[in-house]
């Protein structure tokens, strides 16, 4: 029966694992949704939401759950910068040209955290004790993690429902023409939208940390692009909520898979788990494009 | 139009060609530099015969250069015992050019069906996937990668492999660049460039009009790809002489492939030399001067050439300058 343990563990971490994994994939989706810009330098923005709960716990000892309000500030103002010096000159250029833009930018914010910051890794350990789940024992950090993830994400549903912005946001993802005729500005609205999805995108870097084993370094983003496309695919690549639903099946596949894998001899588990995720991400994009969890942007 | 009309954009691709040879071959010292930035200018122009072309990013070009690569080490690890000595570097490229064809023929059956962002990201996803299941299944040597320094020798003795490496090599790329230039002039001046140009502007406005579209964008994906099979077997394998995976799908290829392309003009003859020229002469000079920092100064510059040119620079001159010395040099 410790195999079953095992694999019940691991699913359980992946679960909340796979919390933060949809919040880190929610402003790439809604990029892509409102602006229809794939933000190819995705990963390098939760880096630095890494980084910002990093210097927050060494210099002041703030805890990352305090920090996350720090790193959304950060975000929006790096997406309001970003957007209106590079992204709005674009809106109108070949999807090619979008594409190497966000990638360049990217590698920007990794040189200039390895120019301030180093290349080396760092770590930090938030320690508020561990909880027993019977087949598995949890620090009480990754639960706070998941807690949060569901409470920005349930935060920002809302305000998408209930405010005025959120309904103009949600008017240009369904029809931009049709919204600038009822008086919407569009461009103020892409602005905005940009810099949420870059907002939210570094205050999940903040959770990141909590999960990664070997520390953060400036170029730990790499890792979470890829994953991130998986996700926003699995989720129907438009759509922020289908993302933060995907971001857990993700996490229930990648960890199940891997105790599955791990079974099988002369293999290395760790690899063949990431080529089941992609190889579901090629299987969803055939089959289903519009991601599994049905509908499209709406 | 005369023969001489359709080919003459040639003239100044060769001419930069020549120039560049010529330079590495008299002024000493500069083979090395010659070599990065052809390098680069090859893999743009193999690149750009599909992405300019069609106007599909494919994000998971590296795929193809990196089976190229195991191609050719597979080849040199396997025949070396055979004793036809430099046969086996030929059947190492056949081998490249086969094996990335056929993963261009399979990827693009399936993914081809998919446009824009979706087919950008399905690319990424048979890159990573591939390159975890060489890892994971522990194929061809798994994560340890194929090391043929060791063969190379036993082959050609240990001076003769040192020169095919720094070397031959090198005029492989160079042998590479020229034929994958004459075939996209070939291409554009044949009924296959106008039916990609027209799957570029609109493919549904092309298919209405009766183009077959899926046969022609998988003509020009396994063109590119076997390109780009020829470039890994020649710029890494016989000039590194190992295979790592997590070397040979590094996605930084890929985009830096898509800057050539880009920055020259998608689409031109010339486009990826310009590119391929601006991108290699940054990179080497850069990493001279501020070596360690040439990324922080290459990455906002290409922030700034993208947003001063989306159509790239050659695209720019050709919407200025629109007489006939252009129409019929600059292509």
């Amino acid at each position: 029966m410790a195999f079953f343990e095992q694999l019940a563990g691991n699913l359980i971490y992946g679960a909340v694992l796979g919390s933060v994994y949809g919040l880190s994939t929610m402003g790439l989706s809604l990029i892509f949704g409102v602006l229809r810009i794939v933000n190819v330098g995705h990963g390098p923005f939760i880096m630095i939401g890494a980084f910002t709960a990093f210097w927050m716990f060494a210099l002041a000892g703030i805890p990352p759950l305090v920090s996350i309000s720090v790193a959304l500030v950060i975000g929006l103002a790096l997406g309001f910068v970003i957007f209106y010096a590079v992204i709005r000159r674009l809106l109108n250029a070949p999807e090619l040209a979008t594409l190497l833009a966000t990638f360049a930018i990217g590698i920007f914010l990794e040189e200039l955290a390895k120019f301030f910051w180093g290349p080396d890794h760092r770590g930090y350990s938030w320690n508020v004790g561990d909880i027993n789940l019977g087949v598995t024992i949890m620090p009480y950090s990754k639960i706070y993690a998941l807690i949060s993830s569901i409470i920005i994400a349930y935060l920002l549903y809302m305000w998408f429902q209930k405010t005025k912005l959120g309904a103009a946001v949600r008017a240009v993802v369904e029809d931009s023409e049709g919204a600038m005729t009822c008086g919407i500005d569009v461009g103020r609205i892409y602005a905005l939208s940009f810099a949420i999805g870059i907002g939210l995108t570094v205050a999940s870097g903040v959770l990141v940390t909590l999960f990664v084993p070997v520390g953060i370094n400036p170029y730990m983003g790499h890792e979470y692009t890829l994953k991130a496309f998986v996700i926003a695919v699995l989720g129907g690549l438009a759509s922020p909520w289908g993302a933060f639903y995907a971001g857990f099946i993700f996490g229930l596949i990648e960890n199940g898979s891997y105790t599955l894998l791990g079974l099988i001899p002369g293999v290395e588990p760790f690899s063949l788990t990431r080529f089941v995720a992609f190889s579901i991400l090629l299987i969803i994009l055939l089959i289903k494009p519009t991601g599994l969890l049905g509908g499209g942007s709406k | 139009m005369k023969f001489s009309e359709k080919y003459s954009s040639l003239i100044p691709v060769m001419t930069v060609y020549a120039l560049l040879f010529a330079i590495g071959m008299t002024v000493p010292g500069m083979w090395q530099p010659v070599a990065f930035i052809m390098f680069y200018i090859t893999l743009g122009q193999a690149f750009n015969i599909f992405l300019g072309l069609t106007g599909y990013v494919d994000f998971g070009y590296v795929a193809f250069l990196a089976l190229g690569a195991y191609g050719m080490a597979l080849a040199v690890q396997n025949f070396s015992g055979l004793g036809i000595g430099f046969g086996v570097i030929i059947i190492g490229l056949v081998l490249a050019m086969i094996m990335s064809s056929i993963l261009s023929l399979a990827v693009g059956a399936v993914a081809l069906r998919l446009r824009g962002a979706y087919f950008a990201i399905a690319t990424i996803g048979v890159n990573e996937g591939f390159r975890y299941f060489v890892e994971g299944a522990r194929l061809w040597g798994g994560s340890e990668g194929i090391i043929i320094s060791g063969s190379m020798r036993k082959l050609f003795g240990r001076e003769l492999s040192n020169y095919i490496s720094t070397f031959v090599s090198d005029i492989f790329v160079f042998a590479i660049a020229v034929i994958a230039a004459v075939v996209t002039i070939i291409i554009l001046n044949r009924k296959m460039g106008y039916a990609l140009m027209a799957v570029r502007e609109d493919e549904d406005a092309a298919k209405v009009m009766g183009i077959n579209v899926t046969k022609y964008k998988i003509m020009a994906f396994i063109a590119s790809a076997s390109f780009a099979g020829l470039i890994g077997a020649t710029a890494w394998t016989l000039k590194m002489t190992y295979v790592f995976p997590s070397d040979v799908f590094l996605i930084t290829y890929t985009v830096e492939a898509i800057v050539i392309v880009m920055l020259g003009g998608a689409g031109t003859l010339l486009g990826p030399i310009v590119g391929g020229l601006i991108y290699g002469i940054l990179k080497y000079y850069l990493s001279i001067i501020l070596p360690g920092f040439q990324l922080l100064v290459l990455a906002p510059l290409l922030i700034f050439i993208v947003v001063a040119f989306p159509e790239g620079v050659v695209g720019a001159i050709r919407r200025k300058y629109t007489g006939e010395m252009t129409r019929k040099y600059l292509k």
